[in-house]
């Protein structure tokens, strides 16, 4: 049992170190961690498995001396607060279900282990050069990044090699992907951590409100880059906090398990989804993605309101739409007939023509041409077309003589398209543009 | 689709679908065919076959690689002569359970062929039917501009 202790100890002091360094870093909520890991914890406890009967109530405000001198010793330049002996309190319970397992883990390993306190602290310093960091960084991470209990649940569980028995300690689990982490071993930690802590946070940031909402940045920096045995990653994202301990872990880019890889792909496709979205929809410098999806959903009824508006509108002007597009057919033929003397048949089969190549170039560019070349028609570009409409006019197709600079913006508008369809819409489009130029000389 | 207030503003300069002039075509196409047709209809039904004309000319246009244009096109394909009119149902007042709305179903509504893919997809094709739309509402002001004035 002096083992035991001496562990409980260490682990204690490690998890006190690593919680006070935690409340550092984030002044003023340690008022409000406490509350939090009450109910967490207790919630915590409830699951705890029968191993480690000597944490069941670690209530006693234990060693919160020698957990400040180790404090001190480790981290530099962060002198303890008066709030720490409670702030230790919760650090204790909090963490020290994780440095549990770790210490699980460890126990071959380290002999450094016994009842005196020099050993002790050994011991808890060798711990805390492997293992402080790591701890505190997704601890940072999961308050600075807004999560509540939920958030603050799975961290001890990954960091715990292999997490043993953990998984039933999880209460809830607000997106699916939490629920990969807790079953995979601790170099993935970091991946999922921080996929499950960006659910979290989406999940869980109305409950947790304004204390957690400072480091929030930095918290979403800091958990990719340290998590797991060791925050080697500060080459992998900018976390600035966990740069202390180099120790070789799986960088950010080769996370292995396949779910955290294909979820990160599927973010990063909604994401330039959303910006091309963005683009198009007025208004779009809402930050925020849920308005955002609203500015997009109100943006196409509105669109379709048009659209609906626009067909009502239209109905005391339709009846004069036929007689345009016939006339058009008209001066479109006797426009092309004088332009490239082609013997073209009657507006009707002109029409025809026209619809019959428009389908065709739908399905297929070279039968399209073939069927034109059959009939003698070519396909020019529309600025040609009416260079050559406007060279050589007949005079009841004066209006397409003065038409050319209002065609050639619609025109223009076509010419950007890919080579075929301008040329491809020469026969319809320049109709069409007439329509709109000769309609006001009526 | 339930037409609902919102403030939208005026014509939109953006940018326009590649696919305009054959939209353009096309919706000319399909209003001719309307005006030869057409004379014995209410303007009720008048307007609503303008209104098809347009999305069945937008969604031709689009071609068949969309899965909206697809969709549209086969929900009008399908379409009878005399539009079925379900019986509707009385709404009954209900407290809202649902805290948080779900958007993603919303724009699966809106978009036609929305409810078979994923969130991703989804947002694709809302892309690009946005864009359709936009470039069709612009067509028609057009026209409704050349005939007006």
């Amino acid at each position: 049992m002096q083992h035991g202790s001496g562990e409980v100890r260490g682990s204690m002091a490690t998890s006190a170190s690593a919680q006070m360094a935690l409340h550092d870093d984030h002044g003023s909520q340690q008022i409000q961690n406490p509350g939090l890991h009450d109910d967490f914890f207790d919630q915590m406890l409830s699951g705890l498995p029968s191993a480690w009967p000597e944490l069941g109530n670690p209530k006693s405000p234990w060693d919160a001396s020698a957990a400040q001198k180790l404090f001190r010793i480790d981290l530099t330049g962060k002198p303890p607060d008066e709030s720490q002996p409670e702030a230790a309190t919760e650090g204790l319970r909090y963490a020290s279900y994780d440095e549990a397992t770790m210490l699980a883990s460890r126990l071959p390993q380290s002999q450094g282990s016994g009842g005196s306190s020099p050993t002790g602290e050994a011991m808890m310093l060798q711990l805390n050069n492997r293992h402080i960091l790591p701890v505190v960084v997704p601890l940072q991470a999961a308050v600075g990044g807004g999560v509540g209990e939920s958030g603050l649940l799975p961290l001890p569980l990954t960091l715990g090699s292999g997490g043993a028995a953990d998984p039933r300690i999880i209460v809830e689990t607000p997106r699916d992907e939490m629920d990969g982490p807790y079953k995979s071993p601790d170099q993935n930690g970091g991946e999922e951590l921080y996929s499950g802590l960006g659910g979290s946070i989406r999940a869980a940031q109305a409950a947790t409100g304004q204390h957690f909402h400072h480091p929030q940045n930095h918290g979403g920096a800091a958990a990719p880059a340290g998590v797991g045995q060791g925050p080697a990653a500060s080459a992998s994202s900018g976390g600035g906090a966990p740069q202390q301990k180099q120790k070789v872990r799986a960088r950010r880019g080769q996370a292995t398990d396949p779910h955290s890889i294909a979820e990160r792909l599927r973010r990063e496709r909604i994401a330039e989804r959303m910006k091309a979205l963005q683009e198009l929809v007025p208004n779009a410098n809402k930050t925020d993605k849920a308005s955002m999806l609203d500015e997009i959903i109100d943006y196409l009824k509105f669109l379709q309101l048009q659209v609906k508006v626009l067909s009502m509108s239209r109905l005391g002007g339709a009846a004069a739409v036929a007689p345009l597009v016939a006339d058009i057919s008209t001066e479109g033929a006797g426009a092309r007939a004088g332009g490239d003397g082609a013997a073209v048949g009657n507006n009707d089969s002109l029409t025809a023509t026209e619809h019959r190549v428009a389908k065709m170039m739908e399905e297929d560019m070279g039968s399209a041409m073939q069927y034109l070349q059959g009939k003698g028609l070519c396909l020019m570009p529309i600025s040609l077309a009416s260079a050559i409409s406007s060279a050589a006019c007949r005079p009841s197709a004066g209006g397409l003589v003065s038409a050319p600079p209002p065609p050639a913006t619609s025109a223009a508008a076509a010419a950007e398209s890919p080579s075929s369809s301008p040329s491809a819409s020469a026969l319809t489009v320049q109709s069409a543009a007439a329509a709109d130029t000769t309609a006001p000389k009526r | 689709m339930e037409p609902k207030s919102c403030s939208g503003d005026g014509n939109p300069s953006r940018n326009l679908h590649p696919s305009k002039p054959l939209m353009a075509a096309n919706f000319l196409r399909c209003l001719s065919r309307i005006q030869q047709t057409a004379t014995n209809s209410s303007v009720g039904s008048r307007s609503r076959r303008i209104r098809r004309a347009a999305y069945a000319s937008m969604a031709y246009s689009a071609g068949h690689r969309r899965a909206w244009s697809w969709a549209l096109l086969r929900k009008l394909r399908c379409r009878r002569v005399r539009p079925v009119i379900l019986p509707r149902r009385p709404r009954i007042a209900r407290p809202q359970v649902v805290i948080e709305i779900d958007r993603a179903e919303v724009l699966r509504k809106l978009v036609p062929g929305g409810t078979g893919m994923d969130y991703c997809r989804l947002l694709e094709e809302t892309a690009d039917y946005i864009r359709c739309l936009a470039t069709q509402v612009r067509l028609m002001q057009t026209v409704t501009d050349s005939i007006s004035s």
